[in-house]
């Protein structure tokens, strides 16, 4: 298990500096360079030429990255260019943040998604596994944005939820940030739960038919204990569709974030591409891609965990 | 404009927003329980539409939620705010801060003029190389530092010397744009203040009106990192808590010379969706948000709040090429400027958010003049024109447009609409769209993309210097190379006349010859458009992008 482990981290260095270096490249080759966006049309080119050379941005673009990932593996993540304040602080409370919305909208996106499956598993033919296996699609179809749309408009029209942010003015509790956080968590976890809904339908179908529980049928079992074992068998299927929505999540909460004013990553990342912000941008993307990474470990463990035959 | 225009990183999703917006104006919204306002109509260019209801002349205190544009809390190191555009300026450096001038921003009815700020009086030698500021006494930084020469010493240190310990390259890099002229400074009494520009710059004291004084004190103590996070200085309101990505809240400054704040507090909210901003109003968790959606605009006057609308020095142009191609002619660039219709542009689809720009000078701009409103929608003499340039049967033009920005409005139908007016006279328009960061790179290097034709970009004529940026025959904007040496010798006059009234009558002649010429295609002007809730009193909404907030109250 600790060799399974070992391999996994390891390989997960060169993913990372994989990441890190086609991040670094793709901004560099988009038209746009921060000290532009920063001084705007008016500054003068004498202004920009001295700032872009006090950046160090007139260096080769290797040497700028050398620079940079060597800073980073000192940990400092450098300063962003439009806000002037510590990358390292920015990018660790906007992911905070971040992981608030994720958590809560995985949490929305398996529990629905394995309530919604299980039923369609269980009476794939009836008119409720019709009905259940219709709005999963749905789910999944219907673009991340119109959704949100649609629970903004919910929330202007009762008055039931706040439309946007993460905190009322100077409010700071907990039941308040609940209610922030329930229509972007609901936005960001319908596409997720609509894909876990489906492939965990799929999963425990295929368990559902195999001889095993033929066998326990056939032994009197109830169909709760059936259902349970059966669900025991899916739970391997579930944590790599679990973990990969992770993914998925990661990259749909830039849209919700920006949409409902949530404070997060996405929305940081977002101001940081179209100021060309390169710490902010580089940072925020690699700390996305290590928890990727990291959960892709978890996940694998756990899974190896459930499953023996992964260890081999 | 952006200066303007980076308000404009602001609508990201713009198009998309549109349907949004139209789904929730006509939801209505009651829940606000807002009595109606008293909004007159939004379009034509007085300023009927500039003032919130004045409340009770004793009416004060409230929280002022303000949903700004920007997609984050600008930095609060006196010019680092201009990192958020010129939004960051108005909200963070204009509150936070003063500056040696000021307008005055009080009043809706005339341009801003210049007054003093933290000098009470200023004067220039003959050549207008040296000016002489006497500072205005019995001023404290809201740390209880005394402001006087020493003070504004080391605040020029911090823009004009990389290497002083206290200042930044942002900081210096930002700074020039107003002070880039300046070659040395000095203090000649306690409270005299000398600046020595490298040339003529005889509207140096307008461009000070944005180089911010921060506290000397405040900045050695905390450090040039610390000090962007507990800012200091003599402005209206001093900065009270920031939660990172979130909101920034300001409290008054009790003690501000020029009167203190009528607000218990200010906070400013980050929200580049236009739709978030409605809905956030509409809901009732902010009660000023910035720039709606001009679909929204009759819904939201419909339910109650209060829309406001006035000129300012903003522009929305093509840059045409002046020097190759079709458009080398000035017949067919006039051609272009007859050919399309901003009337219909400014009421069908800005919906009075904006008004048409029949020559290069916004109203708001001292070189208006109504004589110089030639371009009035005539196909008709466009297509003569065309004829006569040896153009019957039109031509192609690739044009450039940047996808967002709210001060660049609503960039695609603008656009398109304009596409539609000038194949109606044979000109065929291939428009291409890119991201506003990559037009800014475009832009700055003084020339047009390969293969492109023609640039839209809203602009600003907040500093007198971009007259000369844009228009001289060696201005590093002039990116179609316009060149007409009257145009030359009078913006080269008008940097050594230090007189402003003289000097807006060379800018007012200069824009004549401009306009005359049309090196661009003027479209409109926006009239910076805000919706407020009925119980937010005392604003007046000037005729600049800028505000002043002192006057306003949040209650009944």
């Amino acid at each position: 298990m600790t060799s399974f482990l070992t391999r996994r981290l390891l390989l997960a260095i060169p993913i990372l500096i994989g990441v890190s270096i086609v991040v670094f490249i793709t901004i560099k080759l988009i038209p746009g360079d921060p000290v532009a966006a920063l001084l705007g049309p008016n500054a003068t080119p004498q202004a920009r030429a001295d700032l872009v050379a006090r950046m160090g941005l007139n260096k080769p673009i290797p040497l700028q990255y050398v620079d940079w990932i060597w800073a980073v593996l000192h940990g400092n993540l450098g300063t962003s260019i439009s806000l002037q304040q510590s990358v390292g602080s920015l990018v660790l409370k906007a992911f905070g943040n971040t992981l608030i919305l994720l958590v809560a909208s995985l949490f929305l996106a398996t529990l629905g998604g394995v309530v919604l499956g299980t039923i369609v598993a269980l009476r794939p033919r009836s008119v409720l596994g019709r009905i259940v296996s219709s709005t999963s699609l749905g789910a999944i179809s219907i673009p991340q944005y119109t959704v949100a749309l649609l629970l903004l408009l919910f929330a202007v029209e009762t008055g039931a939820l706040p439309t946007g942010g993460m905190h009322g003015t100077g409010d700071g509790s907990f039941g308040d940030l609940l209610a922030h956080l329930v229509l972007p968590a609901i936005a960001a976890a319908l596409t997720p739960m609509g894909i876990v809904a489906r492939m965990f339908a799929v999963a425990l179908s295929d368990v559902l038919a195999q001889e095993f529980v033929e066998s326990m049928r056939a032994r009197g079992l109830s169909q709760a204990a059936i259902v349970r074992h059966a669900m025991h068998n899916a739970l391997p299927s579930l944590l790599t569709i679990t973990g990969l929505q992770v993914g998925y999540l990661l990259g749909g909460v830039l849209f919700v974030e920006t949409i409902f004013a949530w404070p997060g990553i996405g929305q940081q990342v977002y101001s940081a591409i179209s100021s060309r912000d390169m710490p902010l941008i580089q940072a925020g993307v690699l700390i996305s891609a290590v928890v990727l990474v990291l959960v892709n470990v978890v996940v694998d463990t756990v899974h190896a965990l459930v499953d023996p035959r992964v260890r081999a | 404009m952006q200066r303007t225009p980076r308000i404009g990183r602001a609508l990201p999703l713009a198009l998309l927003a549109g349907g949004a917006s139209a789904a929730l104006a006509l939801a209505g919204c009651g829940n606000v329980g807002q009595s109606p306002a008293s909004v007159s109509s939004s379009s034509g260019s007085g300023d009927s539409t500039a003032t919130t209801s004045a409340g009770s002349p004793s009416g004060r205190g409230g929280t002022l939620v303000i949903a700004m544009t920007a997609a984050n809390i600008p930095a609060l190191d006196t010019e680092l705010a201009g990192g958020q555009g010129y939004e960051g300026i108005r909200f963070v450096g204009n509150q936070l801060y003063d500056a040696l001038t000021r307008h005055d921003l009080r009043q809706s009815r005339e341009i801003p003029p210049l007054e003093p700020g933290l000098a009470t009086s200023w004067t220039a030698n003959r050549s207008a190389t040296v000016w002489t500021f006497q500072l205005r006494p019995n001023v404290r930084f809201t740390d209880g530092t005394p402001w006087n020469a020493a003070a504004a010493v080391f605040n020029f240190q911090r823009f004009r010397d990389p290497r002083f310990r206290w200042t930044s390259p942002a900081l210096v890099g930002l700074a020039a744009t107003y002070v880039g002229m300046v070659r040395s400074f000095k203090a000649t009494g306690p409270m005299t203040f000398q600046v020595t520009t490298a040339g003529p710059d005889s509207h140096l004291p307008e461009d000070l009106s944005t180089a911010f004084m921060a506290s000397p004190t405040a900045v050695m103590k905390e450090g040039v990192a610390g000090f962007n996070q507990h800012p200091v200085g003599t402005g209206p309101f001093r900065f009270s808590s920031e939660t990172t990505g979130q909101s920034l809240t300001l409290v008054p400054n009790t003690d501000y010379w020029a009167g203190a704040p009528r607000l218990d507090r200010l906070v400013l909210r980050p929200m580049p969706d236009a739709t978030q901003r409605i809905a956030a109003l509409r809901s009732g968790s902010v009660n000023w948000a910035e720039y709606p959606n001009p679909d929204d605009i009759s819904s939201l006057q419909s339910s109650g709040f209060q829309v406001l609308t006035n000129s300012y020095d903003h522009v929305w142009p093509w840059i045409l090429n002046s020097s190759v191609g079709p458009t080398r002619d000035v017949r067919v660039r006039q051609a272009m400027n007859y050919a399309i219709d901003r009337d219909a542009m400014s009421t069908d689809l800005l919906h009075g958010t904006a008004e048409p720009a029949y020559q290069v000078a916004p109203r708001a701009n001292s070189a208006y003049a109504v004589v110089n409103d030639i371009y009035r929608f005539d196909p008709a003499r466009a297509r003569a024109l065309l004829r006569a340039a040896g153009y019957p049967h039109g031509f192609s033009l690739n044009v450039e447009y940047p996808t967002s920005g709210s001060g660049n409005m609503i960039p695609q139908p603008m656009n398109e609409e304009l596409q539609k007016d000038l194949s109606a006279v044979g000109i065929k328009i291939q428009l291409r769209p890119i991201e506003w960061a990559a037009m800014l790179t475009q832009f700055v290097t003084g020339r047009f993309p390969a293969g492109i034709d023609a640039v839209n970009i809203s602009l600003s004529f907040q500093q007198e210097s971009f007259w000369a940026q844009s228009f001289s025959s060696t201005g590093p904007l002039n990116l179609g190379h316009y060149r007409n040496p009257r145009v030359d010798a009078l913006l080269n006059q008008a940097q050594t006349v230090v007189d402003p009234i003289a000097r807006n009558r060379l800018y007012g002649q200069a824009a004549g010859y401009i306009t005359e010429d049309a090196p661009w295609l003027y479209v409109v002007n926006d009239r910076n458009p805000r919706a407020l809730a009925s119980d937010v009193h005392g604003f007046v909404e000037p005729r600049s992008w800028f505000v002043d907030l002192t006057t306003t109250y949040v209650g009944n």
